[in-house]
């Protein structure tokens, strides 16, 4: 049994006749700048990373509109539980690139005060959840709030992403169950770009798809293309509202390509297949729905010039900002570990601060094989 | 010298100022913890303050009748001489109120521990607790050292390895019993009377360390001294025979080769003579092997070299060792190993005068044989008086291994073989 | 020694320069010669060969059989790999960070370690568990753990830890052929820094040994893994400082060469233990207190540990979480004055 792939924009960008979705002009056009600035963070952040003056960096290229188009479809108070590849989310959800940025670098300028590597943002002010590494802690993590807000009355819906590897964990299993079990409002977003690392979908799963699981513990689930941004929307949509209205979870499956290597420290050409890859780049998201506005008159070399290179400037303004931003004090290593520092770690604040003030202690170690 | 203040106290119930009505101490007077201080008079009581700490008082700031407010300085008291200052930071509690075996000594600059660079002040948080490595501990013990007599060099107070090795061994402590028991403050010798002069040197180095040897000897061997006068009329003809035979070998042969091989002997048939206690395991070792040394004086003081295998030498080559010691000595060549490894001990201080003595044992040996001059002497030979010669040996002889029979069993062994040398020859 | 065609044939002789990495890698290739019954897997170990490298090359020499990629799924790797071992085989668990072991550590601890003790004998475990841990390439929290206390703390458990490429191929080898689980962690932040000879071939070093990194009088230092060479440079400047330092590599922590350990701490007095991981309930003061315990009299200043804090491991500040050469050497001065 093979699930349909839901789709509404055919290769040349039209709608298909019925399934256009009919959104208003400035949330399209909102959508595809939200893209093209994704990308050109991403773009960004690679470079700094090669050029070392970040330590790693981690891209969504070609999975922008699956993770724009799903998370644009819930409201400002709903929760995210990202995993660690959907930037766009934050720039959905306005916070400003310098904050973001700021994290890369890991500096005073970092909500997380410099303590994780780049990519693992934290943004209460946007109901975005920290982000960790270890894949699929985040699923049962949303399950439990939603389950918290459900007990509350609250209508709260809760979103989480994890990719196709994700699936393998051990909270993929947890995580759904309880979801499903307490119809909590919950909406699964498994972000299939074919590749955990260098592992291809064949070796992750025997099953006929990601969404098929859904099955298993008895919730919806709906496989759809995910470089269609108005499939992806549509069908989020749906099931938000489902989850809203008090009828529990859904996994949605969204069918994408990782355009680029998993990470900085990947090199992707090893492993995968060239033309794959090509037929992939072919499908790219921001392309189709370039088409799509061209079809509305949505779409003009200005607009583009906007999306693109606008976004490119703010980022690198705000890269100048960010970049210059004082590093975080030795002191900051030894707060948030409780929320009232106890009396050992002070006692070793003071020991490395003494350390410090005689000199030489802290020698640049490490290196960027991530 | 460290001056501390003496503030007028809040003598009780928020009282602003007090009048002096007496001092008990004058300026210059050395003071006690707990001595009267001062009388003061305040609007709701006279009190008698005490003398905070120990010291004495270099300053008194005001007279008899004034009132002076509370918190004023009144009078400024010396704490003590160097190593014995309390830090500023600690003026407030009485800094050395510590019981009488005082690891900071008034005024003992005697025994304060030789060259130790401005230690800081020894402040003990518990009377009793002494602080030091594990390993010091060890040391300690094994040494026979309670540590609590122990003046501390180290930080906060800490008795270090060097205050282990310029310290006194404690009176009680012996061989693996307890450490602790008893222990007397120490002795300080006042200066000089007015007119009179003295010189005081640090008392440390060899004699320091000699020191420290004969009170460990004295405090653990139960010394018991017994003498005999040897007629020692043929060995001298024997010894001036051999002196000729080996002249012009350059050689010269004493009469201590000879002794040597007659003690040799008598350790043979009461080998309990050549023994030690061994203190870590509680053994009772009776040596195999005879290690003499030889007590010689030099200008820095008393050294023991020790000739080895003394059984397994000749009178020769012993006399020629001796010799060659000797030299090494006088020239400051003597090595450690020369130093070490003796089973007993040979002083011979008969040169300089005197009859006899009670010398004592170089611990951990079991005995020590003093060797006194050979003095022309009445003898009686066949019931009459006639000239001979005689010598004193005194032998000194822990009781706790040896008993005083043995012992005399002993000597009339070394006895026989001196008075009748050839006989030594026989076996 | 010089290497005589170390590419030809099954036995080898002579060494070869490699780094930690090549080391681990040949080890594992050396044994999948030896013995069919050894197979490697985990995430991207195949194709890939291992995000770090370490299994390049196995899958395309031994097969899919022999070296193989699994779903993204530290229970299931470690819970298959229990299985396999009770089935015959030899199983070399790859955990991609040793950051991600925590889904699977259910099978580490309550299966594979008490399997043997559990079946009185019946079943066994002979499962190697490798995993890079520690810190030093800038991965923040969940790239850079020495959660090694872990596992010391599993009776069952053997926890090995290389700090030399030599070490890393004759350990590894002699843990495949160990009869018990063996948690091999790799230090990551020398993995290529760690450049030395290696014997080719059948290279064996034995487990529960530890190895005199240097010798010295004054004080030992104890260490594992990529703080070797941290102390290492520690000790030469506490050299100009006048200190003779003895270096103790561990090698194995459990079972634990106490013996060597003691007999160095008895004979300078003196001992400072560092680790990377956590200060507290880490496996230093295991360390420390088997030192109060059999060697109290020795001690002339107290145990001192240098230790990571007691933080989570962060990312800015890294190069001040871990001890560095003049920490361990601040360290090693507070044996003698303190």
């Amino acid at each position: 049994m093979s699930l349909e792939l839901v789709t509404i924009l055919d290769k040349d960008g039209k709608a298909q006749r019925g399934k256009d979705p009919n959104l208003p002009p400035e949330e399209l056009q909102q959508l595809y700048k939200l893209m093209c600035a994704t990308r050109a963070l991403d773009e960004r952040g690679l470079a700094l990373q090669r050029q070392g003056r970040i330590g790693f960096y981690l891209q969504s290229t070609g999975q922008e509109a699956s993770h724009i188009g799903s998370a644009y479809a819930l409201q400002a108070s709903d929760w995210l539980f990202p995993a660690y590849r959907q930037p766009g989310i934050l720039l959905l959800r306005e916070i400003p690139y310098e904050k973001i940025i700021a994290e890369w670098f890991g500096n005073s300028g970092d909500t997380s005060k410099g303590r994780q590597m780049p990519v693992h943002y934290s943004f209460r002010q946007a109901n975005f959840v920290s982000i960790s590494s270890p894949i699929g802690t985040q699923l049962s993590q949303a399950a439990g709030a939603g389950m918290a807000a459900k007990a509350r009355g609250e209508d709260t819906v809760f979103m989480t992403f994890c990719g196709d590897g994700g699936t393998s964990s051990n909270d993929f299993h947890c995580g759904l169950n309880f979801a499903a079990v307490y119809k909590a409002p919950v909406v699964f977003v498994c972000e299939n770009n074919g590749w955990a690392i260098s592992v291809p979908n064949d070796k992750q799963t025997a099953s006929d798809s990601m969404a098929i699981k859904a099955d298993a513990y008895g919730m919806p689930g709906v496989r759809v293309d995910g470089n269609d941004i108005l499939a992806v929307y549509r069908v989020t949509k749906e099931a938000v509202e489902r989850a809203r209205r008090g009828d529990g979870p859904t996994l949605i499956e969204t069918v994408t390509y990782r355009i680029a290597s998993h990470s900085s420290s990947d090199d992707a050409d090893r492993y995968r297949d060239k033309d794959e890859f090509e037929a992939w780049k072919k499908k790219d998201p921001i392309a189709r729905f370039q088409r799509y506005l061209k079809h509305k008159k949505l779409w003009s070399e200005d607009f583009e010039k906007e999306c693109v290179e606008g976004s490119r400037d703010e980022i690198a303004a705000a890269v100048k900002v960010a970049e210059a931003l004082p590093p975080v004090g030795p002191e900051t290593m030894f707060e948030d570990v409780y929320m009232n520092q106890t009396q050992h770690l002070k006692d070793q604040k003071k020991y490395l601060h003494d350390l410090v003030q005689q000199g030489g202690v802290g020698a640049e170690i490490g290196h960027f094989p991530l | 010298m460290a001056l501390k203040e003496f503030k007028l106290p809040d003598i009780g119930e928020g009282i602003a100022e007090g009048e002096i009505v007496s001092w008990k101490v004058t300026a210059g007077q050395a003071v006690q913890e707990e001595d009267e201080f001062v009388e003061v008079m305040t609007d709701k009581a006279t009190v008698t303050i005490t003398v905070p700490f120990t010291g004495s008082i270099a300053e008194l700031k005001c007279a008899e009748g004034d009132v002076v407010p509370v918190g004023s300085v009144i009078a400024v008291i010396d704490a003590g001489a160097a190593g014995a200052a309390a830090p500023a930071k600690e003026a407030a509690a009485p800094a050395a109120a510590a019981p009488t075996p005082a690891p900071t000594p008034a005024a003992a600059p005697a025994a304060a521990a030789p060259a130790a660079a401005a230690p800081a002040a020894f402040v003990q948080s518990s009377p009793g607790k002494v602080l030091a490595a594990p390993a010091t501990r060890r040391r300690a013990r094994e040494m026979g050292i309670d540590l609590a007599t122990i003046a501390p060099s180290g930080p906060r107070g800490r008795v270090t390895n060097d205050d282990l090795t310029t310290a006194s061994p404690a009176p009680a402590a012996a061989g693996g019993a307890a450490v602790g028991g008893h222990s007397f403050p120490p002795i300080a010798i006042p200066p000089a009377p007015e007119g009179r002069t003295e010189t005081r040197t640090p008392f440390r180095g060899l004699r320091r360390k000699i020191a420290d040897a004969m009170t460990r000897s004295k405090y653990t061997a139960t010394h018991f001294t017994y003498v005999d006068d040897i007629d020692v009329t043929d060995l001298v003809k024997i010894r001036q025979e051999a002196k000729a035979a080996y002249a012009d070998k350059g050689v010269n042969v004493t009469y201590l080769p000879f002794i040597m091989k007659a003690i040799v002997s008598a350790m043979k048939k009461y080998p309990e003579m050549n023994s030690s206690l061994d203190e870590v395991t509680n053994e009772f070792v009776v040596k195999g092997y005879y290690n003499f040394g030889i007590a010689t004086d030099t200008d820095n003081g008393l050294i023991v070299p020790v000739i080895k295998d003394v059984d397994q030498k000749s009178v020769g080559e012993l006399a020629a060792e001796l010799q060659d010691l000797a030299q090494r000595t006088r020239e400051g060549k003597v090595t450690v190993d020369d130093l070490t490894g003796g089973t007993f001990t040979i002083t011979n201080a008969g040169n300089i005068g005197g009859l006899f003595a009670t010398p004592v044992i170089n611990f951990p040996e079991v005995a020590i044989c003093g060797v006194h001059a050979i003095k022309d002497t009445p003898v009686i030979r066949d019931g009459a008086c006639v000239p001979g010669k005689k010598m004193y040996l005194s032998v000194s002889i822990d009781h706790r291994l040896v008993d005083g029979a043995t012992g005399a069993h002993w000597m009339n062994v070394v006895k026989d073989h001196l008075e009748k040398p050839y006989g030594m020859l026989l076996g | 020694m010089t290497a005589t065609n170390p590419q030809a044939g099954e036995s080898k002789t002579g060494t070869k320069v490699m780094t930690m990495l090549e080391a681990i890698n040949d080890a594992m290739k050396v044994e999948m010669r030896n013995d069919d019954r050894v197979v490697v897997f985990g995430e991207d170990v195949g194709k890939k060969g291992g995000v770090f490298g370490t299994t390049m090359g196995l899958h395309e020499q031994f097969g899919e059989n022999r070296c193989f990629d699994t779903p993204l799924s530290e229970c299931g790797i470690l819970g298959a790999g229990v299985g396999m071992a009770l089935y015959g085989m030899r199983p070399i668990a790859e955990i991609q960070f040793l950051d991600f072991i925590y889904p699977g550590f259910d099978q580490i601890v309550s299966e594979a370690a008490k399997m043997r003790y559990r079946s009185g004998g019946e079943y066994t475990c002979p499962m190697v568990i490798r995993s890079p841990y520690g810190g030093g390439i800038r991965g923040g929290h969940y790239h850079s753990q020495s959660s090694e206390a872990y596992f010391c703390h599993t009776p069952g458990l053997k926890v090995v830890i290389p700090a030399t490429p030599a070490d890393a191929k004759g350990l590894l080898i002699s843990s495949i052929r160990d009869e018990d689980p063996v948690m091999f962690l790799e230090p990551k932040a020398i993995y290529r820094h760690a450049k030395d000879e290696v014997p080719l071939g059948e290279h064996t070093v034995e487990l529960g040994k530890a190895r005199i990194a240097r010798e010295g009088a004054d004080v030992t230092v104890l260490c594992y893994g990529a703080m070797v060479p941290v102390c290492e440079k520690a000790a030469d400047l506490a050299a100009e400082d006048g200190r003779s330092v003895e270096i103790v590599d561990l090698r194995t922590l459990v079972p634990l060469d106490e013996r060597t350990i003691l007999e160095s701490v008895k004979k300078t007095g003196r001992v400072v233990v560092v680790y990377e991981a956590p200060k507290t309930g880490g496996f230093g003061g295991e360390l420390s207190a088997i030192i109060a315990e059999k060697a109290i009299e020795y001690m002339e200043g107290p145990i001192v540990r240098v230790a990571g804090f007691d933080t989570p491991f962060p990312y800015s500040l890294e190069h001040l979480y871990m001890p560095d050469p003049k920490r361990v050497a601040a360290g090693i001065e507070k044996t003698f004055v303190w």
